[in-house]
């Protein structure tokens, strides 16, 4: 059995990348098995999706613990824990990664003996995400050896129908694009026998006492504790305030902003990027257009930059 | 006419700089619901209890999280009023039990999507008003069911394409004028808001604060990810939402409608609706020009009614 799991980010395509290889692979003959896992997250934040193709019928349920195959649409969600795009992951674990650093490098970050295979990432336009998932379920069906280059269209065809035709087409020529530059690799995933329910050991319980009402039932007692959760990690563009260009109104962009992450000290809008989403909202707001948007990667490489020379 | 208090929010250097409400919520990325609920929470403040009916903004307090400073509670999609109705009169009997200061009271506020308002919590609402509860009412009104994947709603505008309204014609049905039916109510207020107009907004959150009786509010809520936008346009669209006459802001008090904000040049709509994807099939393959000045037509007729 084949056992795949999409990574990406809402908004990415992974839950139709997903669909779509699970279409291919039924066109091939397969039994097939698709499900999307969104979190109570949104647009931005990790999600995942999942295939089990087999040529039998599927009794396995459920996430897929030990994946053959992992693609990665953000390569910004590998260090996320709650992202968990490493689990699971072994030496027969193959690993396609949308990113723009080189398989070396990812492998020695991540001390990984398995495959790893790169896409090189594509424009930083938003307008261009919507397209990654193509290009990923393209190199994915390659890599896999069991989808022709007609069933992974076929599929984008179904799975697209309701978009129209300039669409159908462009994710089309991503996905067939990406599956000829795998050529050479096709067929590199390997299925791998996973322990089957007889084998299944119990593991050490630990029990945990019934508490009262008043300390089991899920009431927050905190005020605005939200701001612990890092909402900054869904962010794929930053926006910059240039200082020189703020006419210091002090309005604007701290009242449209919709997570309340621009605050303004002393007529200075501050942006908080550990809870900023990247919605851009401020960026076409700002009446002297003194805020940029930056892509996130070059942000954080030029704030590592900055780190390493101070 | 009824003179007109004076308020505190002149323009927009009178709102608030810092912000209430916790960062680090669910909602998606240029969320007009959150933008609005932002601006308003700054006004209501921490001396509230939300009532909330299921929806996305059931997510904004997940255990252990919540962004609210005061309390929240969660209730089923149709029974937020009924809900808030038990926490009043609750507060009530403790301030008459002299076991809570009248000082330390809180306001009552329901919050829902346009699911639960102008659908299945409509008649626990229409029971609120008519036992005049005391309690604020705020609608984020994204146009569907956002929540579960934007299918259509009693909210949905005609030829927008909902996860169930697929095809080159859109949704067929209306959408319905919760605004009226809730004014036929003869409640203490009800006004149309948009996180887009923030000192309008502003100024209403004020005004129904300072009365007693249901309050009620509708807020026209973007959705980047319903309405199939680009999130940084959130502002963009909700403005044009006003400029077009698509959504006009209006109050009623004292059994008088008046509108807040009148756009003396109305933009055509669609410079609306070009922006949002769910309209996309009105442009494209080609232009559906009756479906798009049916669309026009309904909204000049609206204004050809209304008296300034
Ligand atoms: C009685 C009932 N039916 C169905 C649901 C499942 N459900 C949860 S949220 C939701 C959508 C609510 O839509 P809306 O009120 O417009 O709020 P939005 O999701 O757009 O925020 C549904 C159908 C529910 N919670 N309760
Ligand atoms: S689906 Fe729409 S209304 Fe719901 S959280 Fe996302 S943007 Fe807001």
């Amino acid at each position: 059995m084949y056992r795949i799991r999409f990574h990406g980010r809402g908004g990415q395509g992974m839950i139709t990348a997903s669909r779509i290889l699970g279409s291919a692979f039924f066109l091939e003959g397969y039994e097939v098995q698709d499900a999307p896992r969104y979190g109570a997250e949104r647009r931005g934040a990790p999600i995942f999706a999942y295939v089990r193709a087999d040529d039998q019928p599927i009794y396995e349920r459920g996430v897929i613990a030990q994946p053959d195959l992992v693609v990665v649409a953000d390569d910004s969600l590998i260090p996320v824990p709650a992202a968990g795009v490493l689990a699971g992951v072994d030496d027969h674990t193959v690993l396609l990664i949308n990113s723009d650093e080189s398989i070396e490098t990812w492998k020695q970050r991540l001390n990984l003996c398995c495959k790893v295979f790169t896409l090189p990432a594509q424009a930083e336009e938003r307008a261009e995400l919507r397209f990654m998932g193509a290009t990923c379920t393209g190199a994915a069906a390659r890599l896999l050896g069991a989808v022709s280059r007609d069933n992974l269209a076929r599929a984008i065809r179904d799975e697209l129908a309701e978009m129209a035709d300039a669409i159908v087409e462009k994710n089309l020529a991503m996905a067939l694009d990406a599956y000829d530059r795998m050529q050479q690799y096709a067929g590199s995933v390997t299925t791998k026998t996973q322990t089957g329910a007889g084998d299944y050991r119990k593991p050490a319980w630990i029990d945990l006492p019934f508490e009262d009402a008043r300390i089991s039932a899920p009431d927050i007692h905190a005020s605005a504790n939200s701001t612990e959760v890092r909402t900054g990690l869904w962010r794929t563009l930053r926006p910059v305030i240039d200082y020189e260009r703020c006419n210091q109104c002090w309005w604007v962009c701290s009242t449209f902003c919709p997570d309340g992450a621009i605050k303004v000290i002393e007529r200075t809008p501050e942006i908080d990027y550990d809870h900023c989403k990247g919605c851009m909202v401020c960026v076409v707001q700002c009446p002297p257009h003194a805020i940029e948007a930056v892509p996130e990667q070059t942000a954080q490489l030029q704030d590592a930059e900055q780190g390493a020379s101070s | 006419m009824a003179e007109q208090s004076v308020s505190i929010y002149r323009s927009m250097k009178d709102l608030p700089s810092t912000h209430l409400l916790g960062t680090g919520t669910p909602m998606c990325a240029g969320c007009g619901g959150l933008e609005a609920l932002n601006q308003l929470y700054d006004i209501i403040g921490e001396k509230s209890v939300f009532v909330n009916a299921a929806g996305c903004m059931t997510l904004l307090s997940v255990y252990p999280f919540t962004p609210f400073r005061g309390s929240w509670l969660y209730t089923a999609m149709a029974s937020a009023p009924a809900g808030a109705q038990g926490v009043r009169d609750a507060l009530d009997i403790l301030i008459q039990k002299k076991r809570m200061n009248p000082d330390d009271d809180m306001q009552v506020v329901v919050l829902t999507g346009d699911g639960s308002a102008y659908g299945m919590g409509l008649s626990a609402t229409s029971a609120a008003m008519e036992r005049e509860l005391n309690f604020l009412y705020i609608c984020y009104d994204n146009e569907g069911y956002g929540n579960t994947g934007q299918q259509f709603s009693a909210a949905t505008p005609h030829g927008a394409k909902t996860a169930t309204s697929t095809g080159s014609a859109g949704y067929p049905g209306y959408k319905k004028d919760l605004f009226a039916i809730w004014a036929a109510h003869k409640p203490a207020y009800v006004a149309t808001i948009v996180g887009a107009e923030p000192v309008d907004l502003a100024r209403k959150i004020e005004k129904a604060m300072s009365m007693k009786g249901p309050r009620m509010l509708i807020a026209l809520s973007p959705c980047p990810t319903g309405w199939d936008f680009d999130p940084k346009e959130t502002v963009a669209i909700g403005k044009l939402a006003v400029k077009t006459g698509v959504w006009p802001l209006k109050e009623y008090v004292d059994g008088q409608v008046q509108h807040t904000k009148v756009p003396r040049e109305r933009r055509p709509v669609e410079d609306y609706l070009e922006l949002q994807g769910r309209y996309r099939h009105l442009f494209e393959p080609e232009k559906n020009v009756r479906l798009i000045s049916e669309i026009q037509k309904r909204v000049d007729d609206y204004w050809s009614n209304v008296e300034d």
